[in-house]
């Protein structure tokens, strides 16, 4: 794998995860009423 | 005097909408289509086109069809045909683009319940070892020729095995509908969505975990493959071809512009968050997409049949990779059968989670708009579905299938999908969809989203369909492509379409008129 696959993969995976993870927190902070 | 309405069901909890809209969205395409296009399409270098349109089309029409449906709820409509008439009461045509928003979903459930059945027989056939006699591609190919009916060997003799599983499937289909929102869907994606991530995740490791299974081709290992799909091809970006696969792509994997998230959000209350939810529905759909669907099937082929092959492989079709290259290279790993069965597994989870949310629009329709119970509803689409799925069963080898994919799961899509994003933006107007969206919103949207839905969206669609019609329409009417034989099939199913539009169109007519008798009070 090419330094330009490892980069467009890692860029990938984390825009995806962050973007999750990021949706997941706002709905159980809201959710336990921790806001 | 106006006749009470029942009341519409709710969904019990925001996590139970999400599951249920991600795992209508997750489906074949995220783990067969989406590694197929990358391949083909500038591999890395396509996902700028592809995170270009899904902020572009794909989460805008996301939040513009959690805004619509949730909007139309409020009025009581659960459809596109009820929606469109709150956005603009005086117009009495606006309600007829709503057919294309029942129409699609049904044309769709017409032959997605076969091919999903596919899966839970080859998960069966796993288990019980008969897929692990078939030792080559051409043997797998003559297999699955022979379960669907195409031909006939040592493995099949007839259609009644395929036509056992489809009707297995379409009963546990009809089962779950039958017990609603909240009984049904709902319970079925709390439990279904984790499974799905399981099956993934499991599958996922155990193809990073390959190595460069042959000692004497230490090149065919599984970071060559995961670079074959990755490694940026930069000169993909000036393709207006690889653009447009992308959008493609984007809109065939977030199930937008079919009319079910229109459905779905109807069950919301006024003041449900559709900001956040629709996000979480897309990103769940992508991780589905990105993360696992681009680490199993070309990995995996990459491994097993090197650089040369693969890309034929990749070419091959959704299908060949889904239910011949895949059981071909999971049959040459330790504990093949109990791979094989939840690849299948997988993918059965996915396609019930999808045809499941593909019945509601109709279900929906004939409860709200013709206040018919539950029962009365889900009798009738059972009858009628159960007729209207048998050419996708009896003429898979004429392009029945085919026809049926291209009008109700490409065409009518982003057709569709366009219509939407004017109607939002345009006739709802910019100032009151904006509002509509944030009400009960946990976050704001940034403000260039209002000049991306407004103008961004409907444009870019607009070129994927103009484009579509410059292209395409002329050898598509003239049916160019199909083979002299299979002609009057392909005439059959179009005259079928059309009868089935009109006929939605008529009930659409019947029921606005009847609801005007009730409420002026003639008979």
């Amino acid at each position: 794998m090419t330094l330009g696959g490892w980069f467009s993969l890692i860029l990938s995976w984390a825009g995806i995860l962050t973007l999750t993870g990021f949706c997941f927190l706002c709905i159980f902070r809201k959710d336990s009423g921790l806001d | 005097m106006p006749v009470p309405k029942p009341q519409r069901e709710t969904w019990s909890s925001k996590i139970g909408i999400i599951l249920a809209v991600a795992g209508s969205a997750v489906g074949l395409g995220n783990f067969l289509r989406f590694p197929a296009k990358a391949v083909a399409n500038g591999g890395g270098a396509f996902m700028i086109p592809y995170f270009v349109s899904l902020l572009l089309i794909g989460i805008p029409l996301m939040w513009i069809e959690w805004t619509l449906g949730r909007f139309g709820g409020g009025f009581g409509h659960g459809t596109a045909p009820g929606i469109f008439h709150s956005i603009a009461r005086k117009n009495r045509f606006i309600k007829y683009f709503g057919v294309i928003g029942i129409f699609g979903p049904l044309v769709i459930f017409m032959y997605y319940l076969y091919i999903e059945s596919w899966s839970l027989a080859y998960s069966f056939f796993a288990l019980t070892g008969k897929l692990n006699q078939v030792s080559d591609q051409t043997q797998m190919q003559g297999f699955l020729q022979a379960f669907q009916g195409l031909t006939t060997n040592q493995f099949f003799s007839s259609l009644a095995p395929a036509y056992t599983f489809f009707f297995i499937t379409f009963i546990l289909n009809i089962f779950v509908i039958y017990h609603g929102i909240k009984g049904g869907i709902e319970r079925l994606c709390k439990l279904a969505m984790p499974a799905l991530f399981f099956c993934g995740f499991a599958l996922m490791i155990r193809v990073m975990t390959l190595g460069a299974p042959d000692p004497g081709r230490p090149d065919w290992n599984v970071l060559n493959g995961f670079g074959f799909l990755w490694n940026p091809d930069l000169s993909a970006l000036k393709s207006a071809h690889v653009w447009l696969e992308a959008a493609g792509q984007i809109l065939f994997t977030l199930s937008v512009g079919i009319g079910v998230i229109l459905t779905y959000a109807s069950y919301l209350s006024k003041t449900d968050d559709v900001v956040l939810s629709g996000l979480t529905a897309a990103s769940m759909n992508e991780i589905a997409e990105i993360i696992i669907g681009g680490s199993i099937v070309v990995p995996a082929a990459f491994v097993f049949f090197g650089p040369m092959e693969i890309r034929a492989v990749a070419d091959s079709g959704v299908f060949n990779l889904g239910y011949v290259t895949m059981p071909l290279i999971l049959q040459r790993l330790p504990l093949a059968d109990f791979l094989s069965f939840l690849w299948f597994l997988l993918l059965f989870i996915a396609g019930i989670t999808s045809s499941v949310s593909l019945a509601q629009p109709v279900i929906s329709f004939m409860e709200d708009e013709f206040n018919l119970s539950k029962k009365k509803a889900v009798a009738i689409f059972t009858a009628a579905t159960f007729i209207l799925c048998q050419p996708a069963v009896l003429f898979l080898g004429r392009g029945v299938v085919d026809e049926l994919d291209f009008w109700g799961g490409t065409f009518f899509l982003v057709l569709f999908a366009t219509i939407e994003a004017i109607l939002f933006s345009w006739v709802l107007g910019m100032e009151a969809a904006w509002d509509e969206i944030h009400l009960g919103a946990e976050m704001r949207i940034p403000r260039i989203y209002k000049f991306i839905i407004k103008y961004v969206t409907p444009v870019f669609l607009l070129i994927i369909l103009g484009t579509w019609f410059f292209q395409k329409w002329l050898p598509v009417i003239f049916m160019e492509e199909v083979a002299p034989e299979n002609k009057i099939y392909i005439l059959a199913t179009r005259v079928g379409l059309f009868l089935i539009f009109s006929l939605i169109a008529v009930m659409v007519r019947v029921a606005w008129r009847r609801k005007r008798q009730i409420t002026e009070g003639t008979p």
